[in-house]
């Protein structure tokens, strides 16, 4: 044995002692420990019976309520409801014990139960969360007091929050979309704006079809929409109250034409494009329509932004290296980053709520992805693939991504499909009719 | 002074410099070749089977092994206390009338927390006969192929698992049909049930993109690591060697199932252990597997994922857990809310697992009447 210095035989005497202190340690008594590194994924297998009706008036409600927050959580992909047919256990009471070895029997692991009660136009709903195997309560109960016309956003606010108590991340029911909804042949298509809720239902228009309306984005409050609109003859970029559903033009500036709209986090700035002399770039400005701010000066065409959620950076699509990629830049200009390296284009880059990840779409050997990467480029996931898909919007989690589907043909009809970032639960969104351009609000207050 | 003393003396300080200077005088040789001896853990009830079974018998060649680390006892952590969530009440007027075209949005519903009234606690009652049983699932042998190639489906699981049957239900277990018909001279009579088979599953999640193109890896879960390869060698040794006795046989085998286990992770308690014979490689792979099979981390958050935690749980003589007993000692990498998340998403599979008790051997009841089990998601996230 031989040593290189007098530090090499120190070194050595010390892990010897070591050794022989920590011995004993290793040798004492303990549990039969064992480490589980792979397991299932499959849906939480979950039930909602009917909730209980606390007067005659709110029987109706009672079974619709727990109907939305079956289909609520069923429609994520991550639970899967029991049917009531398969029920042995029947509530009866908001407040008798649960008899967890009914649910057992039929493998429900989760146990939605409520009770409503209707006074006027007035409803309360109140339900608990049980834990079925453990037979525990998860979580406090809750209730939720409003008119009977919301009874539907009292439904998926207990959704939210059995959805939020189980996977330990916030919900997505209680939110809205605005799209585009279109009517009429491929080539002479009717477009007007619309609100819908989350899935699909109670879809309400915020324009008319006499001008052609493109990419409506929400504001971080979910109160005002941008949008691109040919009402002038040119696409120009307008902002419009929800409540009030007044538009105005933002920022117009003759001689242009703007597009591609964007809140910032703040919800005072938007980033955009700026058409002029045939060259697009990124401009921002403040929603009073001041403030008019270059962020590119490129040959080549910016388009696309969107905002990183800390506000901090832009993401977009470029084809100054000759196809389109996405790049990535401070929020106040200066050299962009080119973080897309795979075959193909890519184009509609949109920031993840929770900042992780980066949705966009991708088009490559003659077909439409779907998909995610991490913010530095790195990961890439497709997630569908079809002849069209394109324009993801984010979910208030982070968790799903809507996007508009256009079938092939003469015929072909653009409608909004929706999928989780996993890749699973590719499914259709109901929106009576043909749409494109989703945005997703954030949850409703 | 003496001469001893002197030469003591020289002697002494001669010794010190050595040590210490001498290494300067050595040349150290950074090429030099590793010398590595392949070493493997038989316990000592083992060794004494094999010996007692056939002392003639050829001493099978020792198995390369990982030699697992013994993980120090974790200090006991009380897990945090729940945080109901706070919802905060808000109230948005209705909105005023509004012309054509307009939206209508709703009126905000208040939220109000109710007041946390207790629960009457139903007795648990053995449940009747239900369309869907909880089973024990079934012990699974690691499957090896020379290219893992990730199966697309819709369920995921370690192992993955061919379509059932049309005619068969899904269950945890696999079971054939059992009919008046099929064992008409059996003595014993089983009841009548229909055939189960375990739900189909994949390696990797089937989505739209990947089925054009199976072979696109652009989300799968990892496939099982092959064994050592010295361990499937000593095994084919084992199997070619001379003829033994079923008692010899089987004790090499036991030999080689525990060394071969060691590239599994857990540790057991050494020297100090309960009485009675340890548990084997394939008793740990059995308990193991039975958790998992159950440990669905499908509705975990992201954030959930990134946690490993440690859960204790006592086991009754019939294997089944006590529930009152389980507690999560020990948790790293996230947050105290996706611990809890993490943890419940393990509870639920020990109680579920362990509803008609884990198969584990009677007679090595103060091996495993104690559990600490570490729930490793790493395997399990997105890539």
């Amino acid at each position: 044995m031989t040593y290189q210095s007098p530090f090499g035989l120190l070194l050595a005497i010390g892990m010897i002692i070591g050794g022989l202190i920590a011995a004993p340690a290793v040798a004492q008594n303990g549990p039969l420990r064992i480490e589980i590194t792979e397991g299932v994924i499959e849906p939480l297998p979950f039930a909602v019976p009917d909730f209980v009706p606390e007067n005659g008036a709110a029987g109706e409600f009672a079974q619709n309520i727990a109907r939305v927050i079956a289909s609520d959580l069923a429609g994520t992909g991550l639970f899967r409801e029991i049917p009531a047919s398969a029920h042995i256990g029947r509530v009866t009471s908001f407040d008798a014990p649960v008899a967890y070895a009914d649910w057992k029997a039929i493998n429900s692991q989760a146990l939605v139960t409520g009770a409503v009660s209707a006074s006027g136009d007035r409803i309360v709903v109140k339900f608990r969360l049980f834990d079925v195997f453990s037979g525990q309560q998860m979580g406090e109960g809750l209730q939720f007091a409003g008119t009977t016309q919301s009874w539907r956003r009292m439904a998926h606010k207990v959704a939210d929050a059995v959805y939020s108590r189980i996977t330990g991340e916030g919900g997505y029911f209680d939110s809205r979309v605005v799209f585009v909804s279109e009517s009429g042949p491929k080539n002479e298509r009717a477009k007007r704006l619309a609100v819908m809720d989350y899935d699909g239902a109670n879809v309400q228009f915020l324009t008319d079809s006499r001008s052609i309306v493109l990419a409506p984005r929400f504001s971080p409050t979910g109160g005002r929409i941008l949008y691109t609109s040919y009402q002038s003859g040119f696409p120009k970029i307008y902002l419009m109250d929800v409540a009030s559903v007044q538009a105005q033009a933002l920022g117009d500036q003759p001689g242009t034409m703007t597009f591609a709209p964007r809140f910032a986090p703040d919800g005072r700035t938007v980033v955009f494009s700026l058409e002029q002399g045939g060259n697009s770039d990124l401009y921002t400005v403040d929603t009073s329509g001041g403030g008019l701010s270059r962020l590119t000066n490129a040959p080549s065409i910016e388009t696309a932004p969107d905002y990183s959620p800390d506000g901090s950076q832009i993401v977009f699509e470029s084809d100054r290296s000759g196809t389109q990629q996405i790049y990535v830049m401070s929020a106040g200009g200066g050299e962009p980053r080119r973080i897309s390296n795979g075959p193909g284009r890519y184009s509609t880059p949109v920031w993840s709520p929770r900042g992780d990840l980066i949705a966009f779409t991708k088009q490559h050997q003659g077909r439409f992805h779907i998909g995610v990467m991490r913010v530095d480029g790195s990961e890439e996931r497709l997630l569908t693939a079809s002849f069209l898909d394109e324009g993801p919007t984010w979910s208030p989690n982070g968790r799903v991504i809507m996007f508009t589907r256009e079938t092939a043909g003469a015929s072909g009809q653009s409608s909004l499909y929706s999928v989780d970032i996993t890749g699973r639960n590719l499914r259709p969104v109901g929106s009576n009719g043909a749409a494109s351009d989703p945005s997703w609000s954030p949850l409703l207050p | 002074m003496e001469k001893g003393v002197l030469y003591s003396g020289i002697g002494h300080v001669g010794l010190i410099l050595w040590m210490f200077i001498g290494g300067f005088f050595i040349r150290h040789n950074d090429n030099a070749e590793i010398a590595v001896t392949e070493v493997s853990l038989v316990s000592r009830a083992e060794f004494e089977a094999i010996l007692a079974a056939s002392p003639t018998a050829p001493a099978p060649e020792a198995p390369q092994t990982d030699i697992s680390t013994p993980t120090p006892p974790t200090p006991e952590v009380e897990p945090p206390a729940p945080t109901p969530a706070v919802e905060q009440p808000t109230v948005t007027p209705q909105p005023p009338a509004r012309p054509e075209p307009e939206p209508v949005p709703e009126a905000s519903p208040d939220v109000v927390e109710t007041a946390p009234a207790p629960v009457p606690q139903a007795p648990d009652e053995p449940a009747p006969s239900a369309p869907l049983v909880v089973d024990e699932p079934p012990v699974v042998a690691p499957t090896i192929s020379a290219r893992p190639r990730p199966k697309p489906a819709a369920r995921v699981a370690p192992v993955p698992t061919e379509a059932p049957a049309p005619d068969a239900q899904t269950d945890v277990a696999a079971a054939p049909a059992v009919t008046p018909e099929a064992a008409p001279e059996a003595q014993v009579v089983e009841e009548v049930k229909p055939e189960t088979a375990p739900e189909e599953a994949g390696t990797e999640l089937a989505t739209e993109a990947n089925k054009a193109e199976p072979l696109a890896p652009s989300a799968s879960a990892r496939p099982k690591s092959r064994p050592a390869r010295r361990a499937e060698t000593a095994l084919a040794e084992t199997q070619d060697a001379p003829a033994t006795t079923d008692a010899t046989q089987a004790a090499i085998d036991a030999a080689v199932a525990a060394a071969s286990g060691a590239t599994a992770t857990e540790v057991s308690a050494p020297a100090t252990a309960p009485s009675g014979p340890p548990m084997t490689a394939g008793e740990k792979d059995g308990l193991r597997v039975a958790v998992q099979a159950c440990w669905n981390v499908g509705s975990l958050s992201s954030e959930a994922l990134l946690v490993t935690v440690t859960v204790s749980v006592e086991l009754g003589q019939d294997g089944k857990p006590d529930a009152g007993s389980m507690k999560m000692t020990e948790y790293e990498g996230g947050s105290d809310g996706a611990a809890r998340q993490a943890y419940e998403a393990a509870r639920r599979a020990v109680i579920r697992c362990g509803a008609n008790g884990f198969k584990l051997p009677p007679e090595k009841y103060d091996q495993w009447h104690s559990l600490e089990l570490v729930f490793n998601p790493e395997r399990m996230r997105i890539k």
